[in-house]
């Protein structure tokens, strides 16, 4: 559906060569990578913002190479917004619609029509200036498929966002997806996006796709450092998300108990980096909330750094220094005591 | 309680000499304002040439202001938004005239629009027009020394308005053209109208290059700032006065509305 034939686009210090990608009708389709990857470049290029050095971009088998980014018919969202200061709401939302001399009562019923969807009715005569990063968000993923784009793309959508405000924008956006069967191109550090959204993952590097396939494949064969470091999550579990107050709850994993940050409940899946996680041979005392003991099972070298696996009852890993551990004295079947944070615990749904 | 701790020897001197300067600008000032009597004031101010000054300086520092905005908004859009090869020699160039005293910028442009010296002078002079020694040589000898602060001013709040804005709204069906115009534009409003106002102020005080390209001719190339020079030079100080006040409450008024649009310019659009 659309399809990236041997792009390659030079801009000031930044080049990419010789880039392919096919993204179905209807894909959810995530794009990660390091900073400085090409990622932002590359979507800004589907845009039509930059025009490229080679190769040729279809849409719909339709050659768009060189069309401008008016006559394309792709949306793009960016992580900070980029709303019109200038104009409410309102004006935000129906500024598309306005370029199409769609006349104002048209106009206004159809926006007022996505707002109620987004649940931003009430915000429709505010100026942007005055929403939370949410609301803000939400009219901008308002204002770009207003027009019903063939293709949606977005830059970190969700980066800029709270956890909470995340996950509800992260649900919407996959409600979004299911309702219209649009295709979607969206760029994220959230591993969490990844499971939750993505039909297929492309890794990329450097300029180059180093990488591309299922959520489940691009998490357990990662090609690449930077996939393995980037989920760096050692740490997944299933469990039962019970909320305990107003977006804290605790996760029931057999007999232990995880406490999150999330409003997530019921089946969950749950992940803790290994670097946050804080080992101790006393109990650690702090407002880290998930703290137990258990007894060191293996110490895996990997480098300057060695990963420790601590059995709890369930089974944690941590990333500890090689000076640290000569300090701790940890050998394997000492017992420790290992510690997270409520927020780091990540929590997803599948 | 708070507890106030006499200044250290540094902070004394910092403060002192910043005092100092303030008590003189104000005694500077105040001497002017103090000089003449007001009946001696109000009858220059209401002289034929204080008002032939006042209204030629009015009108050709519009027009100038308007001519520096309409080259400034391009040529700053192409600096911030667009790489093009030999772009920091563009840049040295056009800021030149800022470090050019505009005595100098005056005199290159009578060799270049003088019919005696000058092609170009004698083509206008071909066609019938004068340009040298007339207001339309103020009008020149203004934009060509005030149009750099118009595009420094443009530039920097260009460049504070993130491109992404015109991205989007070429997505959303905008032209290159209507995304400048509709999106950059609007957002830069309040840094352009710093910018006008101080280029016009600029403009209404020119003297170097005006003196150089326009002559200093009494009735007829005569703006406040020739005025001041032209009635000093024959002693009439009560006019020369006149003149000086009027610049000196124009400054005044600029920089204070320049300060309330330029607040808005912190704004970061980026």
């Amino acid at each position: 559906m659309l399809e990236i034939d041997a792009l390659s686009i030079q801009l000031g210090e930044f080049s990419f060569t010789d880039l392919n990608l096919n993204v179905k009708e209807g894909e959810y389709c995530i794009i990660l990578g390091p900073t400085g990857a090409g990622k932002t470049i590359l979507l800004e290029t589907i845009a039509g913002i930059h025009y490229p050095k080679n190769g040729r971009i279809l849409l719909n088998g339709k050659d768009i190479t060189n069309t401008p980014p008016e006559s394309r018919g792709i949306g793009m969202v960016y992580q900070d917004y980029m709303l019109f200061p200038h104009m409410t709401v309102a004006e935000n939302i129906g500024f598309g619609l306005k370029e199409r001399g769609v006349p104002k009562p048209e106009r206004d019923a159809a926006v007022q029509k996505i707002a109620a969807t987004f649940g931003i009715s009430h915000l429709l005569e505010r100026h942007p200036k005055t929403l939370s990063g949410g609301e803000q968000q939400r009219t901008a993923i308002a204002r770009s498929l207003l027009l019903r784009p063939s293709v949606l793309l977005l830059d970190e959508p969700l980066s800029a966002l709270d956890t909470i405000t995340r996950e509800r924008l992260r649900d919407e956006l996959k409600a979004i997806h299911k309702e219209t069967g649009m295709t979607i191109l969206h760029i994220t550090h959230h591993f969490e996006d990844i499971y939750a959204l993505a039909d297929r993952v492309v890794v990329m590097r450097d300029g180059g796709i180093v990488q591309e396939g299922t959520p489940d494949m691009i998490m357990r064969h990662p090609v690449s450092n930077f996939i393995a470091n980037f989920t760096g999550m050692d740490n997944i579990f299933t469990g039962h998300a019970v909320m305990t107050q107003a977006g804290i709850v605790e996760i029931h994993i057999g007999t232990m108990i995880i406490r999150a940050v999330t409003e997530l409940t019921g089946q969950v899946h749950a992940g803790v980096r290994s670097e946050d996680m804080i080992i101790s041979s006393e109990p650690f005392t702090s407002s880290a909330q998930n703290s137990f003991t258990g007894v060191v099972t293996q110490i895996i070298d990997i480098g300057a750094y060695s990963k420790i696996v601590v059995d709890t009852g369930i089974i944690l890993t941590a990333v500890l220094t090689r000076q640290s551990i000569q300090r701790l004295g940890i050998t394997a079947g000492t017992s420790v005591w290992i510690t997270f944070k409520a927020t780091s615990v990540h929590v997803f749904r599948e | 309680m708070v507890q106030r701790r006499l200044p250290t020897f540094f902070q004394a001197v910092c403060i002192g000499i910043t005092l100092i300067a303030v008590i003189i600008l104000i005694a500077v000032f105040l001497g002017l304002i103090l000089f003449s009597s007001p009946e001696a004031l109000i009858a220059s101010f209401l002289s034929d040439e204080i008002w032939y000054a006042i209204k030629l300086s009015i009108i050709t520092a519009v027009i100038s202001t308007l001519i520096c905005l309409i080259i400034a908004v391009p040529i700053a859009y192409s600096m911030t938004r667009f790489s093009f090869f030999g772009k920091q020699w563009v840049n040295v160039l056009l800021n030149l005239p800022l470090s050019l005293p505009p005595l100098v910028a005056g005199v290159a442009l009578l060799i270049f629009l003088s019919p005696v010296t000058s092609p170009v002078g004698q083509f206008f002079t071909g066609l019938g027009i004068y340009v040298v020694y007339t207001p339309m040589a103020i009008i020149i000898a203004q934009v060509f020394v005030n149009a750099p602060y118009m595009v420094r001013i443009a530039r920097s709040t260009f460049a504070m308005i993130s491109p992404r804005y015109e991205h989007v709204a070429r997505t959303l069906g905008c032209s290159e053209f209507g995304a400048f115009q509709k999106i950059t534009l609007p957002m830069a409003k309040n840094g352009l109208i710093g910018g006008i106002i101080i280029t016009w102020s600029k403009a209404m005080g020119e003297f170097g290059a005006v003196l150089m390209l326009a002559g200093a001719i009494a009735m007829k190339t005569e703006t406040l700032p020739i005025a001041l020079f032209l009635n000093m030079s024959t002693g009439d100080l009560d006019m020369a006065i006149a003149a000086a006040l009027i610049l000196l409450i124009i400054s005044g008024t600029a920089l204070i509305l320049f300060e309330y649009f330029g607040k808005d310019v912190g704004d970061v659009y980026a």
